[in-house]
């Protein structure tokens, strides 16, 4: 890292204020980027309060990666931040960073390593290779019938004996995602018919059929493992997440730091014993796969305690805060843990070998997690009606200050803000912390109670929020 | 009285003789109409029987003065008389060689198409005392001395269409077919199923038509004449041509005019001269067999002796035709031979029955493929030494020898033992079932099969699998890498205003994403190399006849240097490049028509190396696949040495498919004129990349001919597919997959056709 | 009732409008043209003819002509952005354009026929069956009444239909386009109830009798 860097964000709300206070930090010079709707985002205000009006250049379009190369050369940027959405996890963006004429440093995973991880039959398998549990099912796209109908039937005899009482069978095209082209069987004799249904779908929808037939579970938990890796080889992690708080949409809405609280609660397994396999399933593939910044092993966990790895994401998560506030680094003494930072130190070249940097380097053994954390993710939505999103003024917005809470926002607390209706209604990430769970959900309950936020809409209608349901969801946290 | 009469016949005559001389300052007619006003000036003056003889002489001046000029006509000159209003028709034709005639499908502006005349006609023959009638199918274009229904004698689709219908007729009717071409070009429309796609529909049908075809043609404008061309016996009228395009629309592009612009009328001539079009030119080219004279400056309704020289010679052209492929022909055909045209009698003296038996049915295709097979072979290069060629023959004939073996002999025996062996199995395993059976039930009670099986189940489920192919196919390690893709720049889709894309980055574009907008699919163009690493199977191409070379057939001008710059850049010897090569482990031959080299037009070398491609795989017994990356037509520069690669090649495909051979056809970008008017358009096969253009005539040509705007998509490749020209698109992407597919599926088992 | 005369004359009082240019993304521009020049539109049947080019953007080694977008005159260009790195949107000429029978037709109906106004900031589509029949024969050929369901509303990713609320009748005009953002109350579609058929017929003739524009406006 050389104090000359400097960071394009590519990003806009909340994460791009993270990055731009990180880059500050850090010493780091900085550009911003905006679009004329976004003009009254905190975004904007904080980069033009602390680089001047040159460090927000309006453009088109977040999506339009022409446009950021282009402000970064204008800019004289170095890197390149994504932060999460848009291009963060596009293999190609960082490739055409890397890449292009006047090169720039993709703050991120190399782009080879997010196309290793981002095929998830491609990571299945390098999982299998590694001895990591999967969902039992297939590995590779079946194109052939009867091996198809095999393993649907040696699925289904598999998980009666595994006493799983209404077997289900999951059928989706593999080039597929996002809910598109998948299907569940409980029948076996319906298979068929489904398998070919999907097949042919696949076929005219991504122009291959390849398809992939996996074991469905039913009631898992949501797990997560924080991975931070340096450019040359080593890897450490942040402990483990819970993200089972779900809107219908399986839209994350509360992510709880760590997994479990086997020392409060009571699990039908070895909840410890979980969290510390599937750490180290994690550190052993981002090992394999030669992974070089942070990212999240996600897992899910069945109500017998069976971990499966499902995905890789090959980027800072939403949820990065709840993960840092649990978190110490014992050669820091006193300095709060800032997962954007390290990121970024780390993508720009920084070694997490203490014999290389004892500055900024750490061992797995330097990092000490206490307490619980609890991220709020307080969006302007309707739980009552399908989570469908609300837009309008927001005309207060306001909470008490606390030592154990943190809130990143792009609302602004002195005067009205209007959501733009382009983009995701997120208003805030609010995160708590204490020193047990019992504590942390009071806490957080408490500042639910005591935030005020009010607005309306075209027609005079009131603000909607999932405030009431993330109270409601609080009481039962991390229970399983 | 009189006297006016025949006055008014030579002021028409002047008329004319101004008309077809066009702008050209011509010293002779000033001296005619000087002439002719002095006569009528000193006429009023001047006794009747004075006026009569000095009348004579006049007239016979003028008849000095006609044939003087005949003799410096050029060929531009020639072109107007074609074009002129008085110029004969097929309906003069009709009344006057023929003896008897019912016009069919259509009258006049009544009909389908007014611009393409057919008629059942017939012949009458005395000979010995006996009467002959003698029917033909009369088909050709009529231009109907200006009628404006006519169109000129620019025929539609559904004309064509037409035509094709009526010659299906002929042939169950068995009797011959004189087709008479009086067409400028084809109207360039794209109505269903496109004007391409129908005159290529002709060709084939009149490549395997089992009647005599005669043809006589006055303008032949190419595509156009092509439709209904093909024929056993050519001739020409000695005041035609017979060209690959106008020479308004060689000077276009010779000039490199806009559209709109018009060429110099001195560029005009200088390309009619250099394009042959003239019946001698022909003739010696040996793309026509006879030349039949007309009077001096051309054939009119009232000269009768022309009608009856055209009679005689198309009696003729057919009785050599039927005869060649009659046992029974010694005496007649030296007859026939001997006959010159003054001695016109005797040509109507021999009968010959004009119907054919099924062997020489046969042998008349048979002929009429040699016929094409052996023409335009100076116009192209073959630098091979002889020993070369005479081994390849020999090589030729193994494979025909091995591929009987294979294909046919063995074959049959061994499909039979095929299926022995199949019910043997078949009946093996019902007895070990039912042996069996007990042992699986005591298995069952134990218990154990199942749980071991289970254990082994759960496994397969859990632990990583066996997979050979990787998630990336081909697209990303062909090894071949776009000059474009080296480019640290971005493009912008040609389509982004509707569509929305954003710019692309060249890399990524033509790099992996193979020249595919990422947002609305647009295919931009990519080298001709990056199908050849990208479709077929990798270090399986060998590419044959490497040195067949495009030539200068008609010492033009401007080519010589074009060709060889062609050359130079691309490393290429012609247009079309043919190999074999394997898709997925399957061979196929292929033709390849590359966009690179002078637009992928297609000259003499070019059909030569495509028709040996074709007959390889005949006797090797492969599928042939036509790969148009692009094509442009037919390079004009080689005028009618190009055009007549549309019969000849459509013969040679309409072979190999009726010998049981399949024929695909895949357009990728623009695809136009000549080659799609024929051995493209004529596979039953015919598909399409995405963003392909494909059609007769580019919309500049259209707008020049037509008048009529026409959308921008008119030829885009779903306008193609709606049309029924082509049965599907592919992605490009795609091409690899999706042509395994087709040759699978429309292949059989030994992916030949039959 | 609208008084036409009175409308028409309003608008031959001020026949121009002004077209303000931006620059479609971020970039570096190069100006073409100086005040004064005459520029048009995109032209041809299907307006396969691109405008006048007014300025070209370099963005990443492409250079990209910006088109005039309709007839006019040059009214100013902002000189100092010649050459410079600029913002995506910013403003950079204007176009004095002379207002077409079209354009004057359209202002005038907006003021005579029943404005659907959108309800929120959304982009908005017209129902499948709607849709098929807009394209295929033209807005007017769909009737509407109170309560129907007409469109898509979407917003957010998500999508919600919208019914329809007004006098029955014919669509007579459509204000929104594929994929635009419609401001809340701003009109989606002018509908014409079936006993105002006759009035609007006569105010497109009287427009198209007294408009009169310019040579070379065409």
């Amino acid at each position: 890292m050389k104090q000359t860097d400097k960071v394009l964000v590519a990003n806009r709300g909340e994460i791009a204020m993270r990055i731009v206070q990180a880059c500050a930090k850090l010493g780091l010079d900085f550009v911003c980027v905006y679009t004329d709707v976004d003009h009254a985002s905190g975004h904007v205000r904080l980069a033009r309060k602390m680089g001047g009006d040159a460090a927000a250049v309006r453009i088109s379009s977040y999506r339009d990666a022409n446009e950021l190369f282009s402000v970064a050369d204008a800019a004289g940027a170095t890197a390149i931040h994504p932060g999460y959405g848009f291009f963060a996890e596009d293999f190609r963006f960082a490739r055409r960073a890397t890449e292009r004429r006047r090169k720039l440093t993709f703050i991120g995973p190399s782009w080879s390593v997010i196309r290793e991880l981002g095929d998830k039959i491609n990571t299945k398998r390098l999982a299998r290779g590694l001895g990591v549990p999967t969902v039992p099912g297939s590995d590779r796209p079946i194109y052939d019938e009867m091996e198809a109908e095999e393993i649907a039937e040696n699925l289904f005899a598999f998980q009666s004996e595994q006493g799983v009482e209404k077997p289900l069978v999951l059928v989706k095209a593999s080039a597929g995602g996002g809910g598109m082209g998948i299907e569940e069987v409980h029948d076996p004799d319906a298979f068929r018919q489904v398998f070919r249904r999907i097949r042919n779908y696949a076929k005219r929808q991504f122009g291959d059929d390849g398809v992939l037939v996996e074991q469905r579970i039913m009631n898992f938990n949501h797990l997560e493992v924080q991975v931070v890796a340096d450019r040359h080889g080593h890897v450490r992690h942040f402990g483990t997440r819970n993200c089972s708080v779900q809107s219908t949409g399986h839209q994350k809405r509360i992510e709880v730091a760590p997994g479990f609280a086997p020392g409060e609660l009571k699990y039908s397994f070895d909840a410890a014993r979980v969290l510390e396999e599937i750490k180290n399933h994690s550190l052993a593939i981002a090992q394999a796969a030669c992974y070089d910044n942070v990212g999240t092993w996600e897992w899910i966990v069945t109500p017998k305690g069976d971990p499966f790895l499902m995905e890789v994401n090959t980027r800072i998560q939403v949820e990065n805060g709840v993960s840092a506030i649990i978190a110490r680094i014992g050669r820091r003494e006193g300095e709060e843990v800032d997962l954007i930072a390290e990121q970024i130190r780390l993508g720009l070249g920084a070694h997490l070998d203490t014999e290389k940097d004892a500055k900024t380097g750490f061992d797995q053994e330097d990092i000490r997690l206490e307490g619980v954390g609890i991220e709020y993710r307080l969006i302007a939505e309707d739980p009552a009606r399908g989570f469908s999103p609300w837009t309008g003024r927001i005309e207060r917005f306001d909470f008490v200050e606390e030592p154990w809470l943190k809130v990143h926002s792009q609302v602004p607390r002195d005067e009205p803000y209007d959501i733009p209706t382009e983009y995701d209604p997120n208003l805030a990430l609010a995160i708590v912390w204490g020193r047990t769970l019992a504590e942390a959900k009071e806490r957080g309950l408490g500042f639910l109670d005591k935030l005020v936020l009010e607005g309306k809409d075209s027609s005079g209608g009131g603000l909607k929020s999932n405030v009431a349901f993330l109270r409601e969801k609080t009481a039962n946290l991390l229970e399983f | 009285m009189d006297i006016e009469k025949r006055i008014h016949g030579l002021k028409t005559r002047l008329d004319y003789v101004r008309d077809i001389s066009g702008h050209k300052d011509n010293e002779n007619v000033r001296l005619l109409a000087a002439k002719l006003a002095e006569f009528e000036e000193r006429a009023k003056a001047l006794p009747v029987h004075e006026v009569a003889k000095q009348f004579t002489a006049l007239e016979d001046f003028f008849t000095f003065v006609e044939k003087k000029l005949d003799r410096e006509l050029t060929p531009m000159d020639k072109v107007r008389i074609v074009r002129h209003p008085q110029r004969i028709c097929l309906r003069d034709i009709l009344e006057n060689v023929y003896d008897n005639y019912t016009e069919l499908g259509g009258q006049d502006e009544y009909s389908i198409d007014p611009s393409m005349l057919i008629a059942r006609a017939y012949i009458t023959r005395r000979v010995g005392g006996k009467v002959y009638n003698q029917p033909v199918m009369v088909i050709g274009q009529e231009k109907g001395h200006g009628q404006e229904f006519r169109n000129g004698g620019s025929v539609k689709p559904w004309g064509n269409a037409k035509a094709q219908h009526y010659m299906k007729v002929a042939q169950t009717e068995n009797i011959p077919i004189h087709t008479y071409i009086f067409t400028p070009g084809s109207y360039p429309i794209e109505e269903p199923p496109g004007a391409a796609q129908q005159i290529a529909r002709n060709l084939y049908e009149m490549a395997g038509l089992s009647v005599p075809i005669v043809a006589c043609i006055s303008e032949g404008g190419s595509g156009g004449a092509e439709a209904i061309g093909l024929a056993d016996a050519r001739l020409m009228l000695s005041h035609g041509y017979y060209s690959v395009i106008s020479p308004e629309g060689a000077a276009a592009i010779e000039g490199r005019l806009r559209q709109g612009q018009r060429a110099p009328a001195e560029l005009i001539e200088a390309c009619a001269k250099a394009l042959k079009i003239t019946a001698d030119d022909n003739r010696a080219m040996g793309y026509v067999d006879r030349v039949v004279p007309e009077p001096p400056l051309g054939a009119r309704p009232e000269h009768y002796d022309f009608f009856k020289l055209l009679r005689q010679e198309m009696i003729r052209a057919t009785d050599s035709v039927v005869l060649s492929v009659r046992g029974w022909n010694f005496f007649r055909m030296m007859a026939l031979r001997s006959g010159r045209g003054d001695e016109e009698k005797r040509t109507e003296d021999i009968y010959v029955r004009w119907s054919l038996s099924a062997q020489a049915r046969e042998r008349l295709i048979w002929r009429r493929y040699m016929k094409f097979r052996r023409m335009s072979r100076h116009a192209y290069l073959d630098p091979r030494h002889y020993l070369d060629k005479v081994s390849g023959w020999g090589r030729e004939a193994w494979w025909s020898v091995s591929s009987f073996f294979k294909y046919d002999f063995f074959k049959k025996h061994q499909k039979k033992f095929a299926h022995a062996v199949e019910e043997i199995g078949a009946e093996v395993q019902v007895l070990k079932d039912k042996v069996g059976a007990p042992l699986g039930k005591v298995r069952g009670l134990l218990g154990n099969g199942r749980s071991l099986d289970l254990e082994k189940a759960g496994k397969s489920l859990t632990e990583l699998s066996c997979w050979e192919g990787g998630a990336c196919g081909f697209l990303n390690g062909s090894g071949y890498l776009s000059p474009q893709a080296r480019d640290d720049r971005t493009v912008t889709c040609p389509r982004a205003d509707e569509h929305g894309c954003l710019d692309l980055w060249a890399p990524e574009l033509f790099g992996d994403s193979a020249g595919v907008c990422a947002f609305c699919g647009h295919h931009f163009p990519m080298e001709s190399q990056w199908y050849l690493h990208n479709v077929f199977d990798r270090e399986s191409v060998f590419e044959f006849n490497k040195r067949i070379e495009s030539g200068n057939p008609l010492s033009h001008e401007g080519l010589a240097k074009a060709l060889e710059k062609a050359k130079r850049e691309t490393g290429q010897k012609c247009s079309c490049l043919t190999f074999e090569a394997k898709v997925k482990d399957v061979r196929v031959v292929v033709a390849m028509l590359t966009a690179n080299f002078r637009g992928g037009s297609v000259g003499a070398a070019e059909g030569e190396k495509f028709i040996r491609a074709a007959d390889r795989a005949r006797k090797k017994h492969y599928p042939f696949l036509a790969y148009v990356h692009g094509t442009a037509g037919i390079r004009i520069q080689e005028g009618v040495n190009g055009v007549i690669q549309m019969p000849r090649c459509t013969l040679a495909v309409r072979r190999y498919m009726e010998e049981g051979g399949l024929y695909v056809v895949l357009y990728d970008h623009n695809s136009y004129a000549g080659p799609v008017a024929s051995f493209l358009g004529c596979s039953p096969y015919q598909f399409a990349v995405r963003s392909a253009n494909i059609g007769f005539a580019g919309p500049g040509v259209i707008k020049e001919t037509t008048g009529i705007d026409i959308p921008p998509d008119y030829h885009d490749a779903h306008q193609a597919l709606s049309r029924g020209h082509i049965v599907a698109i592919w992605d490009r992407r795609e091409i690899r997959e999706n042509l395994y597919q087709a040759l699978l599926t429309m292949g059989g088992r030994n992916l030949y056709y039959r | 009732m609208i008084d036409v005369k009175a409308l028409l004359e309003e608008m031959k009082a001020s026949p121009y409008t002004m077209v303000e240019v931006a620059t479609p993304h971020t970039g570096v521009l190069s100006l073409s043209l100086a005040p004064g020049a005459q520029v048009r539109g995109p032209l041809g049947s299907w307006k396969e003819k691109k405008g006048t080019t007014l300025a070209t953007i370099e963005r990443e080694r492409n250079v990209k002509p910006i088109h005039a977008p309709t007839n006019g005159v040059v009214e100013s260009v902002a000189s100092d952005l010649d050459t410079a790195f600029v913002q995506a949107a910013t403003p950079f000429c204007t176009i004095r354009h002379y207002l077409t029978k079209a354009e004057v037709l359209a202002a005038i109906l907006k003021k005579a026929l029943f404005l659907f106004p959108a309800p929120e900031r959304a982009k908005y589509y017209f129902v499948p069956e709607v849709d098929k029949k807009v394209r295929a024969s033209g807005s007017r050929a769909v009737k509407v009444r109170d309560g129907m369901e007409l469109f898509i509303v979407s917003r957010m990713k998500r999508e919600s239909p919208l019914a329809y609320s007004g006098p029955a009748g014919i669509i007579y005009a459509v204000y929104f386009g594929l994929a635009d953002n419609v401001d809340a109350g701003d009109p989606l579609i002018g509908v014409c109830p079936a006993d105002q058929l006759a009035v609007i017929q006569d105010v497109v003739n009287r427009v198209q009798a007294e408009w009169e524009e310019p040579e070379g406006n065409g």
